[in-house]
């Protein structure tokens, strides 16, 4: 099987990002990782390979030049090759666009499976996979739980479904997004860290794609983004007070009715 | 292009969400400023009843009422939407975000070339702009955006982002009879509906949220009545969920659901950053924890600093006479 797993190198969560004076652009802190649910989809990828002779796991990402560390992360997990589509001089952030990078990519590799997060844990937008699988007209099963292998054409998946779940039989080629819950990924041993540390990663230019410049730099962004704020915070909390917790819940009862109106 | 908006409606149990009320309040919002009409756009089967109740909440309401649409599947749902779009050309199509938003929004805007934001929570008109507001790195940061208008848009936005408002209103049914076609590469081959509880978590106007200060899973059923008190939800951080106290379904944060509840009250619950990006948009938080030094006051609006299991059979009593007042 020739499987590829899209990942995102993402700000960490507890990195600090602040504004910078333009209020059009911010400051993060060099703090990232791949993004939490990637991690899901590089096991399973690993999974299938361990069930399937003679398989491999290519991992790609559209990104800056230090999302190379990300895919260091995946082939220190287990997979075998790496692609950094470097948007060094794309300076967008429109799905659209990157999706149609990522899918050019994937035209010219030969792909039985692909497998990518749910969402991203920096913008949650749950758009790339899905596009992809638009741009490459196959089928898409998004949220998965369960991911059997019945023959090298075919697949059963479980899917969240707005108030449950799906199983279903889907033919490959296909796309699979991943769930938390599908399995755990493994945490990388030693050996796969150093290997990883030596492995070559493959930096391709989004233009030698087949994707002409006009289609993917900055002014092809379909979305503009007008300007960054701060969420405004909460004042200090109160702490209620009481001699009896009886008296503390009583009068807590009282502001969410009087003051927050929320009762 | 005109300005109108569809908006997609989505159902629970046959009734209408309440996600897709505040869109349609919103979208109507907009549109009267633009003169422009919006469409409820309902799709499934037996889906009439439901249908009747999105008069007063639309200019217009497309029905597409379809034996092929009781069971969700992307492709079906996609392909009738995308007939629509061709047909009615609408300037922008709001969604939720919610599984199925999810699901069908980013594919339907890559087929059309269109802009696409996901997961939005606000929408605010500046002359003939639609200015989208939507978090970003777990709300550390508020982006506002605007799509190029020279072809349709897709939006879609939280549950709990705008609030619901009838507009003097009796939208016209409009019933598409359309072809469904199913992608051949698909089989469904079973749905298995989980047990309905009665709100969905991130529709839920009160969230009671357990973390791992509950002890363990026997105590959240004090929790449970709590919410059935409120017509609220219970909820949980992600340590209570990782010790298998809870189903994921419940999780709040990073990894879970992002939640805006009217009122979010939180027990035991340290508020670790993983989680109160989940719920800081709450519009009152309240927090219930013995350790006066807990990250979550840092984030609630009122604390109480005392045992919760004192506490809850209190809260409880306090809420349910409450309500009976009311």
């Amino acid at each position: 099987m020739n499987i590829l797993v899209f990942i995102k190198q993402v700000a960490d969560t507890e990195a600090r990002i602040s504004l910078k004076s333009d209020k059009r652009s911010l400051e993060i802190e060099n703090k990232y990782n791949m993004n939490f649910f990637d991690e899901f989809a590089v096991e399973e990828a690993l999974k299938v390979k361990s069930k399937i002779k003679d398989s491999q796991i290519t991992v790609c990402t559209y990104g800056a030049k230090k999302a190379v560390e990300a895919l260091r992360t995946a082939i220190a997990m287990g997979a075998d090759k790496a692609f950094l589509l470097d948007n060094t001089g794309l300076d967008n952030d429109d799905p659209l666009i990157t999706s149609k990078i990522l899918a050019n990519f994937t035209k010219n590799g030969g792909f039985d499976l692909i497998f990518c997060g749910r969402q991203a844990i920096d913008d949650e937008n749950a758009n790339i996979g899905t596009m992809v699988a638009e741009f490459l007209d196959i089928p898409h099963v998004s949220a998965i739980l369960k991911f059997d292998i019945i023959d090298e054409k075919k697949v059963v998946v479980e899917s969240e479904i707005e108030g449950g779940k799906a199983t279903l039989e889907v033919e490959l080629p296909a796309l699979f997004t991943t769930q938390k819950g599908i399995n755990e990924p493994r945490v990388p041993l030693i050996t796969g860290v150093m290997k990883a540390m030596k492995a070559s990663i493959n930096v391709i230019d989004p233009v030698t794609l087949g994707l002409s410049k006009d289609i993917i730099d900055t002014t092809a962004s379909k979305i503009s983004v007008l300007t960054y704020e701060t969420p405004a915070g909460r004042p200090a909390v109160k702490i209620v007070d009481g001699e009896t917790t009886g008296e503390k819940v009583k009068s807590l009862i009282n502001i969410l009715k009087e003051d927050a109106k929320v009762l | 292009m005109s300005k109108d908006i569809f908006v997609f409606v989505e159902c629970k149990n046959g009734s209408i969400r309440k996600v897709s009320f505040e869109l349609l309040s919103k979208a109507k919002e907009i549109s009267e400023k633009l003169s422009s009409i919006v469409y409820a756009v309902i799709i499934g089967s037996d889906v009439e009843a439901a249908a009747n109740n999105l008069q007063e909440f639309a200019d217009k309401v497309i029905v597409v009422n379809n034996e092929k649409l009781k069971n969700y599947r992307w492709d079906t749902y996609i392909h009738v939407m995308e007939q629509l779009i061709r047909k009615y050309t609408p300037y922008a199509v709001f969604g939720a975000s919610t599984v199925t938003g999810k699901d069908i929004f980013p594919r339907l805007a890559a087929k059309f070339n269109g802009a696409i934001i996901s997961d939005a929570v606000g929408a605010v008109l500046e002359g003939e702009i639609i200015k989208i507001k939507k978090p970003l790195f777990g709300g550390k940061i508020i982006s506002w955006v605007a799509c190029k208008d020279d072809s349709t848009f897709f939006v879609t936005f939280r549950p709990n982002s705008f609030s619901v408002e009838k507009r003097p209103s009796n939208g016209e049914l409009i019933y598409e009879a359309l072809d469904v076609a199913e992608d051949a590469r698909i089989n469904l081959v079973r749905v298995d509906k989980a047990e309905s509880k009665k709100v969905d978590l991130q529709e839920a106007d009160f969230i009671i949220c357990g973390g791992r200060g509950m002890k363990g899973p026997e105590n959240f059923q004090i929790l449970e009545e709590i919410a059935e008190i409120m017509e609220g939800r219970v909820g949980a951080s992600r340590a209570v969920v990782d010790s298998k106290w809870r189903d994921y379904d419940d999780q709040i944060g990073k990894s879970g659901k992002t939640v805006s509840p009217k009122l979010y009250i939180g027990c035991g619950v340290s508020g670790a950053l993983h989680h109160t990006m989940g719920m800081d948009t709450s519009k009152v938080i309240v927090a219930v924890n013995k350790d006066p030094n807990a990250l979550i006051f840092q984030y609630a609006d009122y604390g109480i600093v005392d045992d919760l299991f004192d506490v809850l059979p209190l809260l409880k009593e306090g809420l349910l006479k409450t309500k009976q007042e009311v």
